[in-house]
């Protein structure tokens, strides 16, 4: 089972603060979260690089993982975002829109990970379905973050985020949503249970509630890592453990001259094919190409006629 | 016999921004921080008037009158900060997302605290065995980050909880008694 995820915590340069906040999550018993850092409205720096370092000045819970991610406030849809090389320096990278043409470009075209929207204000238009679907189908997933309904001091924002949480789950039908608390304080975080009650009380299911802290925010969380890391974003090579010990390589070296001729005759067959499948176990070695398999194909033909 | 069913809320009251980090330094770890024993200013009553005004925030005067029926504080621990509160079946979530909204206990107490609902359950014995699986879990976890005695505070504070806890099993068993009578009358 997927662990319980909040991919929303704002990093602070208050290390006594933070290392508070990620104690208690693990204390509350989330097992991933990413420390979010959100780049000033307007133009991004120069420099890209992380604020967020990499081992964390203190000690953090063995059982939690950590990752990185950003914040960008789309306020112009023609501006460049450099989502490349952002992608370089975190592990997740949210897009916070702020109008409607920008919310429209971060759901069909933005390579972004998550849509976290600013569900304390207003929005003048009813979201709609076709323009979420898409993102949703994507795999993008779009963020309730719940702390500001618990933290906030205002009334009318308190109203309108749950207004705007209800709306969404309707219009979703509660698909792609995750949620996560963006607590400016450890005061605004809630043990997962808590929110899976609060996910229901608004409208979604428990089960569905549950998805939004496990299965949904696992599979961005993976979809990242895949991006950065795999081939194209499909293949990806994992560690498969060691390789069975060396005793038996011995052996074959012992047996040479036994071991050669009933490959030879017998065995031919199913030496190669053998040879054929690419070992997975072996992380340098290169999935074979179609024009190789295809001549592989050709000979083994041949060699049957 | 028709009897009124209920459910019990096993809650724990934890503190993650506590007043005295700054006085007593780091001596004592995080896990006892957050468990932190809760001051005797705050007492049942007290409780349920927050959970009352919880519900009547965000649910108004329905709520207050759909859920507020049979809501009962039925069991309080200021040592271990837990409670078990007893709402009515149908509307228990309206209670829970009561619970979740609080971030201060209230006047004389004024500390900010997060109320974290451990287990829902139906009928209060197995909320009771919950509490005391609880407390021995912490005192397990404690003794077990802390690997031998160094910490002085640590090892009083554990006694002290221990012996609490016959005590504490008492008083169950009392209130379970008292709770059978009740239904029985219903």
């Amino acid at each position: 089972m997927a662990g319980f995820h909040d991919l929303n915590v704002p990093w602070t340069k208050d290390t006594k603060e933070l290392q508070r906040t990620v104690a208690f999550l693990d204390e509350l018993g989330y097992d991933v979260v990413a420390l979010t850092y959100t780049y000033p409205a307007g133009r991004l720096p120069a420099d890209l690089a992380s604020p967020v370092p990499h081992p964390l000045p203190f000690p953090t819970p063995s059982r939690l993982r950590l990752l990185r991610r950003c914040n960008i406030f789309l306020t112009d849809s023609a501006s460049n975002f450099r989502i490349p090389q952002l992608q370089q320096h975190y592990d997740l990278i949210a897009a916070r829109p702020t109008d409607e043409r920008t919310l429209q470009q971060a759901c069909q075209s933005l390579d972004v990970d998550i849509i976290s929207l600013d569900l304390t204000q207003k929005f003048e238009k009813h979201f709609k379905y076709p323009m979420l679907g898409t993102a949703v189908s994507r795999g993008i997933k779009i963020e309730l973050c719940y702390s500001q309904a618990i933290l906030s001091s205002d009334p009318t924002a308190k109203r309108n985020l749950i207004s705007n949480a209800v709306q969404l789950i309707r219009v979703t039908r509660g698909r792609g949503l995750m949620f996560s608390s963006e607590a400016k304080s450890v005061l605004g975080v809630r043990a997962p249970s808590d929110v899976i009650n609060l996910a229901s009380v608004w409208g979604l299911g428990a089960e569905r509630g549950k998805d939004g802290l496990t299965k949904e925010p696992r599979s961005v969380v993976e979809f990242a890592r895949l991006k950065r890391q795999s081939f194209k974003g499909i293949v990806d090579v994992v560690y498969g453990g060691e390789k069975p010990p060396a005793p038996e390589v011995e052996k074959e070296k012992q047996t040479p001259k036994d071991q050669t001729n009933p490959l030879k005759d017998q065995k031919r067959k199913a030496r190669e094919s053998m040879e054929g499948t690419p070992v997975s176990q072996s992380g340098e070695e290169k999935p074979i190409s179609k024009r190789q398999m295809k001549r592989n194909k050709k000979a083994k033909t041949g060699a049957e006629q | 016999m028709v009897r009124v069913k209920n459910r019990y809320l096993v809650v724990n009251f934890l503190y993650p921004a506590s007043s005295t980090a700054s006085k007593s330094g780091d001596a004592t770890p995080e896990l006892l921080q957050f468990h932190a024993p809760t001051p005797d200013a705050f007492h049942t009553g007290i409780l349920l008037r927050v959970v009352r005004e919880g519900v009547a925030e965000l649910f108004g005067d329905y709520g207050t009158s759909m859920a507020g029926a049979g809501l009962k504080v039925n069991y309080w621990s200021p040592a271990t900060s837990t409670a078990i509160i007893r709402c009515p079946r149908e509307h228990y979530e309206m209670i829970w997302a009561a619970l979740t909204f609080i971030t201060k206990l209230p006047k004389p107490v004024d500390i900010p605290v997060i109320v974290q609902v451990v287990r829902v359950s139906g009928t209060i014995r197995k909320a009771e065995e919950e509490v005391i699986r609880r407390a021995k879990q912490i005192i397990c976890r404690v003794k077990t980050t802390d690997a031998g005695g160094k910490n002085p505070i640590v090892d009083s504070i554990a006694k002290s909880v221990e012996k609490r806890r016959d005590a504490e099993n008492a008083v169950l068993a009392q209130i379970d008694e008292a709770d059978e009578s009740e239904s029985e009358s219903d």
